[in-house]
């Protein structure tokens, strides 16, 4: 379970981050929560980066199906990315109720999106890929850089 | 080599399968209260008209929309077969409430018990096939699968029930029993078992919480089926269940509080209406299962009970349709799709949760003093507080078709 476990890991620190811009935004805090939305911005895409240049290129080349589970993960990371460049349009104009209903929106859609990847995908991931080549896997993915 | 059907672009339904649920639930909900209201006291019909007109509707709306995201399962062809279970679970629960009223007629009850019974166990049954074939369970899709299978021993004890009422089946003496085995199961295995199931993924994922204790996690939904089971033997043998429900009541407020303080540590510093509702929902819980074995406080329990219920299935309907109605709207395309905040505003939930709030705890007062003013007043307030769901489930819905009919996707 070494993959699921260092990416699940990495979703609950992603939620800390988005947990923290949130009170920011709700204290008036701006400048905070402008900081702290880009720590969070900043390691979503980077998760999302080790997923989609790594981890999804293993199971695929393993599996030989590129338009299964990962396409879908791949399309819903669309999804997420959208969301963030409106929060962000949001933090900009310091309108607190578009990010306050943006986080709403973008909570569901990222758990809904973790559910499925820590349930399905990863322990896919975790059933498919021989031990070296997981182990291998996570050192490439500690060195994605944005 | 694996299953991967978990996982396809298909695989939310379409929001019409969640919502015709949702307003059905709404709808018989304002219902159960004009009966209320009009002092209609037969207690099967209200005791229905809440578990399966209200709860069940909301309950089997909810679990199409969410067997896919936490369990992974995909029904397929989702319009067909929840308009299916939907026309039968409607037209199923008006005519038990027909048969309950006129009680003499047999045929009210054969055709409730075909028409209902197969409603439900067509969707029960469904759901259960499809979590059963699940390889990787977690916590919640193992809940799920013995929840839908709590709710597939009510159902076929309800059926067993109608048709032994109607004269069909020849059986009255165990009536009663099958009875106290029909309601243990619709109560802590149906409605509890899956009320626990969800909130092991949406506490700690949704408000970022600490995880709950994996003992508890791995083990509590199972000791409480088995209790169940153990409970029915029991009962059946004619012998004394009450060491069963300490250890179910015990577990169970465990449960409660281990959720009430998750909710307290969560790192979301939002306290919006759901908030509330969990909380609130949580707190009467463990009065319902304080209170269990006191006689004179038994409607206490059985009115903090309902309101546990229904505080958790608010909770999640008004995030679900708001999210949905967004979620979907902006996956086909219309840039026009508005914020959840615009579709259900956070404080239309929190006056919801007041008017839940005040209800209960009139009921709650009232099952002391008995006051007919009071008990009027408190079913004025349970008018309203359906009466509010069911508008803004409805202004939700108007919304969604309002953008598709108005504006053009942009197709990508």
């Amino acid at each position: 379970m070494i993959i699921t476990n260092y990416m699940r890991s990495e979703h609950r620190a992603c939620d800390e981050l988005f947990a923290d811009a949130e009170k920011s935004v709700i204290d008036g805090d701006f400048t905070k929560a402008e900081e702290q939305f880009l720590k969070f911005s900043n390691e979503t895409l980077r998760h999302f980066k080790k997923e989609e240049d790594e981890l999804f290129v293993v199971f695929e080349s393993i599996t030989g199906n590129s338009e299964g589970p990962t396409r879908v993960m791949r399309f819903e990371h669309e999804q997420v990315r959208g969301v963030i460049g409106k929060m962000a349009e949001a933090i900009e104009s310091r309108d607190k109720d578009a990010y306050l209903s943006l986080a709403e929106s973008m909570m569901i859609l990222l758990q809904q999106h973790n559910m499925k990847e820590e349930q399905m995908l990863y322990a896919m991931c975790d059933r498919v890929i021989p031990q070296d080549k997981k182990e291998e896997t996570l050192k490439n993915m500690d060195k994605i850089e944005l | 080599m694996f299953n991967q059907g978990g996982l396809s672009l298909e695989q939310a339904p379409p929001i019409s399968v969640v919502l015709r649920f949702f307003i059905t639930g709404g709808i018989f909900g304002v219902i159960l209260s004009l009966f209320m209201l009009f002092n209609i006291d037969n207690s099967l019909i209200i005791v229905h008209l809440l578990g399966l007109g209200v709860m069940a509707s909301f309950m089997l709306g909810a679990m199409f929309q969410m067997l896919p995201v936490i369990a992974g399962v995909v029904i397929k062809t989702p319009t067909k077969k929840a308009l299916v279970v939907h026309i039968l679970l409607s037209l199923g629960i008006l005519l038990q409430i027909s048969a309950f009223s006129t009680s003499s007629n047999p045929y009210l009850y054969l055709s409730s018990s075909i028409i209902l019974g197969g409603g439900l166990l067509y969707a029960s049954i469904l759901m259960f096939k499809r979590l059963i074939e699940i390889k990787d369970h977690s916590s919640s899709s193992k809940g799920m699968l013995f929840a839908i299978s709590s709710f597939i021993i009510t159902i076929i004890l309800g059926v067993v029930m109608l048709l032994t009422i109607g004269g069909y089946l020849d059986m009255p003496y165990l009536l009663l029993k099958l009875r106290d085995i029909h309601y243990s199961f619709a109560i802590f295995g149906w409605v509890t078992l899956l009320i626990i199931a969800i909130s092991f993924q949406v506490i700690e994922m949704f408000f970022v919480t600490p995880k709950y204790p994996t003992i508890m996690t791995k083990y509590l939904i199972l000791s409480l089926f088995s209790l169940l089971v153990i409970k029915s033997i029991l009962i059946f043998s004619s012998i004394d269940t009450i060491l069963i429900d300490i250890t179910l009541s015990s577990l169970l407020i465990i449960y409660a509080g281990v959720t009430l303080h998750r909710l307290y540590r969560r790192r979301r510093p939002t306290a919006d209406g759901s908030v509330w509702f969990w909380r609130f929902g949580m707190i009467l819980l463990i009065i319902s299962l304080s209170t269990f074995f006191i006689d004179n406080l038994r409607d206490i329990t059985y009115i903090s009970f309902i309101g546990f219920a229904l505080s958790i299935i608010f909770a999640m309907v008004y995030k679900i349709v708001p999210f949905l109605v967004w979620f979907h709207l902006s996956n086909q395309g219309y840039m026009e799709a508005p914020m959840m905040h615009d579709i259900i505003h956070p404080k239309r939930v929190k006056i919801h949760f007041f008017i839940h709030l005040t209800l209960f705890i009139i009921l709650i007062i009232n099952s002391f003093l008995n006051f007919t003013t009071l008990n009027i007043v408190s079913n004025i307030f349970l008018t309203i507080s359906f009466s509010w769901i069911l508008y803004h489930i409805v202004i939700a819905t108007r919304k969604y078709y309002y953008i598709q009919r108005s504006f053009t996707p942009i197709k990508w």
